[in-house]
């Protein structure tokens, strides 16, 4: 297998950074390669072309580090997608005009170390798994930090984040507002769904990898109802029965969240 | 709407900000429905539905800036577990906005 080969099927596992050696010049500039060939192969023309403002406009920011990000750099886009990026500057390009919903993330090079650092999990993630678009050298050398180090997203994060998510569709829930609840309710169970793999040394993918993830390691009941939630519109009390099933589980953590997931 | 002013009556900040946000979207989404804007249950879109009301005199103000800074600070809330920051507005203010706003789409839906 070839060191390009090797990106394509970086497994979504503790250590698998690691083995890919990112620190070897040759595996670096592969995986630039294959980040460029995913580029060309996952966008339409529309956000090819946001893609191509929002560098453009960082480049002009005077930003180190621009990372398509997210479901669109797995190839894994659905109707209800973001287009994430992750930017390094100290000045965050303008997109508001830009004819989609963007999430971008952009993080003075301190910041982008103390969220590695942290365990945040966006930020790994674009390590691990998003393009670059063009790159100074800051996240070479965050892989590298990655690799060396065994660094590893905070599950805890995670889990404070999926709390007070749930917490918050499960009133949104009793409000009557199907499109807000729905919305909600799809965020919150992939912040658990993240929980929950972190804290199975899983790295968590794409959110329509979610579902197949979660099965795998036994949580298919939550993997079916986060693949509801972001293929079809369940009914409200649907959506209420899955958000009360996600908080018992991330309320009985200490109390051993395998046994009562499965 | 009543549980944003709720919250904002309670000091909850970051509660206050999240209602507010569904307030003003379900408000633009009643608009733009009745005045055949597509929204496709888009962010983007909805900010854009905002100024389109606007300019058609349906709405008294332009209501996109405060959507979008909802919006942001909402999605900072949700993934980073920030504070919500509303600048030099304060949450009263963007309830007396959003406000306008939800009663301007219940006028139009009675009608």
């Amino acid at each position: 297998m070839t060191t390009g080969e090797s990106w394509a099927s970086l497994a979504p596992r503790r250590g698998a950074l690691t083995s890919l050696e990112p620190a070897s010049p040759r595996a670096w500039s592969d995986r630039l390669l294959f980040d460029r060939e995913r580029v060309s192969r996952y966008q339409s023309t529309q956000v090819a072309e946001i893609t191509e403002a929002v560098q453009r406009r960082a480049r002009a920011a005077g930003a180190s580090a621009a990372i398509l990000s997210g479901s669109t750099a797995r190839g894994r886009r659905t109707g209800v997608s973001d287009l994430d990026y992750q930017i390094v500057g100290r000045t965050p390009p303008e997109v508001r005009d830009l004819p989609e919903d963007i999430d971008l993330y952009a993080d003075a090079p301190e910041r982008f170390w103390a969220k590695l650092r942290d365990g945040d999990d966006f930020t790994h993630w674009s390590v691990w798994y998003g393009c670059v678009l063009f790159d100074s050298g800051i996240v070479r050398d965050a892989a590298r930090w990655i690799a060396e180090h065994d660094a590893w997203p905070d599950p805890e994060r995670k889990l404070r984040q999926a709390h007070h998510a749930l917490d918050f569709a499960a009133r949104m829930a009793e409000s009557g507002d199907y499109g807000a609840t729905l919305e909600q309710a799809r965020g919150a169970l992939s912040l658990a769904a993240r929980w929950l793999l972190l804290s199975r040394d899983v790295f968590p993918l794409a959110r329509d990898e979610l579902p197949e993830q979660l099965t795998e390691v036994g949580l298919a009941e939550l993997g079916r109802v986060l693949h509801r939630c972001i293929h079809e519109r369940p009914s409200e009390r649907d959506l209420r029965e899955a958000l009360a099933q996600a908080r018992l589980i991330t309320e009985a953590k200490r109390s051993g969240p395998r046994r009562l997931a499965a | 709407m009543t549980k944003a002013q709720d919250e904002a009556s309670a000091g909850d900040l970051r509660d206050a900000v999240q209602w507010s946000f569904a307030s003003l979207e379900a408000a633009i989404d009643a608009l733009a429905e009745k005045h055949g804007i597509a929204i496709e249950e888009k962010h983007w879109r909805r900010a854009g539905a905002a100024a389109e009301l606007h300019q058609n005199g349906v709405l008294p103000k332009d209501l996109s800036d405060l959507h979008e800074l909802l919006n942001e600070e909402r999605k900072g809330m949700f993934y980073e577990g920030e504070d919500p920051d509303l600048g030099d507005l304060t949450i009263e203010d963007a309830l007396i906005e959003i406000e306008t706003a939800v009663e301007t789409a219940e006028a139009e839906a009675e009608r």
